[in-house]
C-alpha cells in the first residue's frame, strides 16, 4: 500500500462530501466522466462480523446495525454504502415459507436464502389466467404464507362485484377464525414493514449528515416477467418444463405480470419521486436457456418492461446475475445512458467493450479476491478496473454480489483507497 | 434398439416418447431394451448440451422422461442389468447451503456418463462426507455450494478429510456458480468446475477415461 496516501477528501465538511459523492453517483449513473470514479458498497453480513454480533442481532438491533453501517463506512470511505435492504419480522408474522433467515430457519450465523418452490401447479395456468387475482388471494398466498391459510375460505375476488348482495352472501365467513387469523398476520407484518421502512428513511439521513449519500435505487424491486413467474411461482424446474411442455400459457401468463409490474412500478417511483427501479434477474444469465429460448421467453419481455419504465422517467438499474458474457450485445440494444447495469461474474472488461457506450456499469470487483486476495492483488485489479473499465466514465466501482461477508477488511481498505488513487480522471 | 425411440426422447418430445414406450411394451419389447435406448438417448442429450445447443430445460424434461419410463418398465424386469461403472463419485452441496439444482444437474450428468453416483443432498455436514469417504470408499467427492459461506464449509469438509488420513484415497472437485479459482486453492480441492460439463470432464481426467 502506498504509505504516502492521503484520502482526497481529507479537510471537507461533511456536507461538501454527501453533495460531491452524489453527484459523482449521478454523473456516473448516466455515462458522464466525474472527477473521479465513485464506490458503490453492499456491505451485507461484513456489518455484524465486524461488530462480532450474529447476523440474527443485526437484523433484530436496528440501532447496532446503524452503528455497524456508520463504523464501516468511516473505515472505508466509499461513495455510498449499504448493510442489509430487508427485514426478517414480516415473513416471520405470516409465516413465508419461501424465506429462511439467521434464526428463523436457519443458525442465527446463517446466510438469507430464498427457497423457490412449485405454489403454483402446471394446472394451475388456467385460474390463474382467467384472474390472477383472486388466484393470487384464495390459493397463491394461503400455500405460500403458512398464517394466511383462512383466505382460501374466502369467496371469489369477483363477488365483490355484487356490491351490496355480497355482504349478504359472503360477510359473515369473514370473521371465521382463520380469516381473521390471516387478516391479522398481514395488518402485523404490514406495521413491521413500516417500522423498517422508517428505520431506513432515518439510516439514510443519518448516513447524508456524515457525508454519505443513501442509495434510492434500491427502494423499488420488480423482476423480468420470466423471473417474476420462476421465483415465487413455478420455480425453476416447473418453469423450465413449462418452456416445453406448455410454452403459449407461459407467455400469457409473463405478459400478464409484466404488465401490473410496470403499472406499479411507475405509479409508485412516482408517488415516492424516486425514479428507479431494480431489477434483479436470475434466469435468463449464460447458462440457463439456450439462445433461441432467451429471445422467445426472456429477453423480449424484459426489454418490453424496461423500455416502458424508461418512457416514464424510471431508470431501470438492472442486476446483471452470475455471466452474461454471451448475451451482452442484447442488452447493446437499450437506449443509451437510460439504465444501469450492476454485473457479477461477467467479464468485466468485455462487459465494458460490448455495452460501455450504453449503460452505466456498476461491479468489477469480485468477492472471492475481498477474502482470499493480497493487498497487492487487489490493488493491481483495482487499477486495472479504473484504467480500463473506468475510461471516459459511466463506470462505478463496486463489489460484485452487493455483499462483503467474509471479507477482509484490510483487503477492503486497499480497494477502496486504490480506486481513489486510480480512479481520479 | 429403436431409433424412433432415442429421437424422441432426444428430441424433447415427450408425447410421442412415452407412447412409444407404451407400443414396445404392448409389442413384447424387452424392458432392458428400453432402457438401453434411454441410455443411448441421454448420451445424444449430453452431446447436444456439450456443444450447447441445449441447456438446463432439456436436462430436467430429459430427465423427466427418464424417470417416467423408468418407473413403467423397470417393475417389468426379470434381473437389474448393471453395466461395468467407470467410477464412485460422492455428491453433495456443503453444510449451510441448501441449494440443490446445480448440483441436481452434476449428478444426472455424472450418471448418464456412466458413474455410480451417490447424493448425499444439501446441507450436508462435514463428517457425513467424512463418513461416507470412509465406508463407501468413492475415487471421487464433489463438493457443490453456491453461497459465500459455502467456500468455508468445502475448505472445512476437505480439512476434516485430511485430518482422517483420508486425503490420498479420494480426489476432490469443488463447483457451483460463484466458485473460482481462489475459492479452489483456499479450500484445498484439487480441482473446481463451473459446470456439469466440466465434472464430467474432471471425473473423466482423474479416472483415465477417454
Amino acid at each position: 500500500m502506498a504509505t504516502n496516501w492521503q484520502d482526497p477528501d481529507h479537510g471537507k465538511s461533511a456536507e461538501q462530501v454527501c453533495a460531491e459523492r452524489a453527484k459523482r453517483i449521478q454523473d456516473a449513473s448516466v455515462l458522464k466522466q466525474p472527477d473521479r470514479i465513485p464506490i458503490l458498497m453492499g456491505a451485507g453480513y461484513l456489518l455484524p462480523e465486524m461488530g462480532g454480533i450474529t447476523r440474527k442481532e443485526y437484523y433484530d438491533n436496528p440501532a447496532k446495525a446503524q452503528e455497524l453501517l456508520e463504523k464501516a463506512a468511516a473505515l472505508f470511505k466509499p461513495d455510498t454504502i449499504f448493510g442489509a435492504w430487508h427485514t426478517p419480522g414480516p415473513s416471520v408474522a405470516m409465516g413465508d415459507r419461501m424465506t429462511k433467515w439467521p434464526g428463523y430457519g436457519l443458525d442465527p450465523n446463517g446466510s438469507f436464502q430464498f427457497i423457490e418452490q412449485e405454489f403454483m401447479k402446471p394446472e394451475d395456468y388456467d385460474k390463474f389466467l382467467a384472474d390472477p387475482s383472486d388466484w393470487a388471494v384464495r390459493t397463491y398466498l394461503p400455500r405460500a404464507f403458512s398464517e394466511l391459510a383462512g383466505l382460501a375460505m374466502l369467496p371469489p375476488m369477483g363477488m365483490s362485484l355484487y356490491g351490496y348482495y355480497n355482504i349478504i352472501d359472503n360477510y359473515a365467513v369473514l370473521t371465521a377464525p382463520p380469516v381473521v387469523a390471516a387478516f391479522q398476520a398481514i395488518a402485523k407484518a404490514a406495521k413491521l414493514q413500516t417500522e423498517w421502512v422508517g428505520q431506513m428513511i432515518a439510516s439514510g439521513q443519518r448516513m447524508a449528515t456524515l457525508g454519505f449519500p443513501p442509495l434510492t435505487w434500491l427502494t423499488f424491486v420488480i423482476e423480468a416477467p420470466f423471473d417474476f413467474m420462476s421465483d415465487t411461482l413455478r420455480g425453476m424446474r416447473g418453469i423450465f418444463l413449462d418452456m416445453l411442455r406448455r410454452p403459449d400459457k407461459l407467455l400469457a401468463a409473463q405478459a400478464k405480470v409484466g404488465d401490473f409490474q410496470v403499472e406499479w412500478a411507475i405509479n409508485s417511483a412516482k408517488a415516492l419521486n424516486i425514479p428507479y427501479a431494480f431489477i434483479p434477474l436470475h434466469r435468463g444469465s449464460d447458462g440457463f436457456m439456450s439462445i433461441p429460448q432467451f429471445e422467445k421467453f426472456y429477453w423480449p419481455q424484459l426489454k418490453d418492461m424496461m423500455l416502458k419504465l424508461i418512457d416514464a422517467g424510471v431508470t431501470p438499474w438492472v442486476y446483471y446475475e452470475g455471466v452474461w458474457d454471451e448475451r451482452l450485445s442484447y442488452l447493446a440494444e437499450l437506449p443509451k445512458g437510460k439504465t444501469i447495469g450492476s454485473f457479477q461474474d461477467s467479464d468485466i472488461f468485455k462487459v465494458k467493450e460490448v455495452v460501455g457506450a450504453t449503460m452505466c456499469i456498476v461491479g468489477g470487483m469480485p468477492l472471492s479476491l475481498l477474502t482470499n486476495g493480497t493487498v497487492d492483488q487487489v490493488r493491481q485489479h483495482t487499477k486495472e478496473l479504473c484504467q480500463k473499465v473506468g475510461k471516459g466514465g459511466g463506470f462505478i466501482m463496486g463489489n460484485n454480489v452487493m455483499e462483503l461477508e467474509g471479507c477482509n477488511p484490510d483487503l477492503i481498505k486497499a480497494w477502496c483507497e486504490a480506486t481513489k488513487e486510480f480512479g481520479a480522471y | 434398439m429403436s431409433d424412433k425411440l432415442v429421437n424422441a426422447i432426444a428430441d424433447m418430445d415427450e408425447e410421442q416418447a412415452l407412447a412409444l414406450v407404451q407400443e414396445m411394451l404392448a409389442n413384447g419389447t424387452d424392458p432392458v431394451t428400453i432402457l438401453d435406448d434411454c441410455r443411448a438417448a441421454m448420451d445424444a442429450v449430453g452431446k447436444r448440451f456439450e456443444k450447447g445447443e441445449y441447456f438446463i430445460p432439456e436436462l430436467i424434461l430429459a430427465g423427466e422422461m427418464l424417470k417416467t419410463i423408468s418407473a413403467e418398465v423397470k417393475p417389468l424386469m426379470k434381473q437389474s442389468v448393471g453395466a461395468a461403472k467407470k467410477g464412485k463419485i460422492v455428491v453433495g452441496t456443503v453444510q449451510g447451503d441448501i441449494h440443490d439444482i446445480a448440483k441436481d444437474i452434476v449428478v444426472f450428468m455424472l450418471d448418464v456418463n456412466g458413474y455410480e453416483v451417490k447424493d448425499l443432498g444439501v446441507d450436508v455436514p462435514v463428517q457425513a462426507f467424512v463418513d461416507e469417504v470412509r465406508t463407501w470408499k468413492p475415487d471421487i467427492l464433489a463438493l457443490s455450494g453456491f453461497l459465500t459461506l459455502a467456500y468455508t464449509s468445502m475448505k472445512e469438509t476437505v480439512d476434516a478429510i485430511k485430518k482422517a488420513g483420508l486425503r490420498d484415497k479420494v480426489k476432490i472437485m469443488v463447483g457451483g456458480g460463484t466458485i473460482d479459482q481462489q475459492v479452489c486453492d483456499y479450500s484445498g480441492a484439487d480441482a473446481f468446475g463451473r459446470d456439469a460439463m466440466t465434472a464430467v470432464a474432471l471425473a473423466n481426467k482423474w479416472m483415465g477415461v477417454k
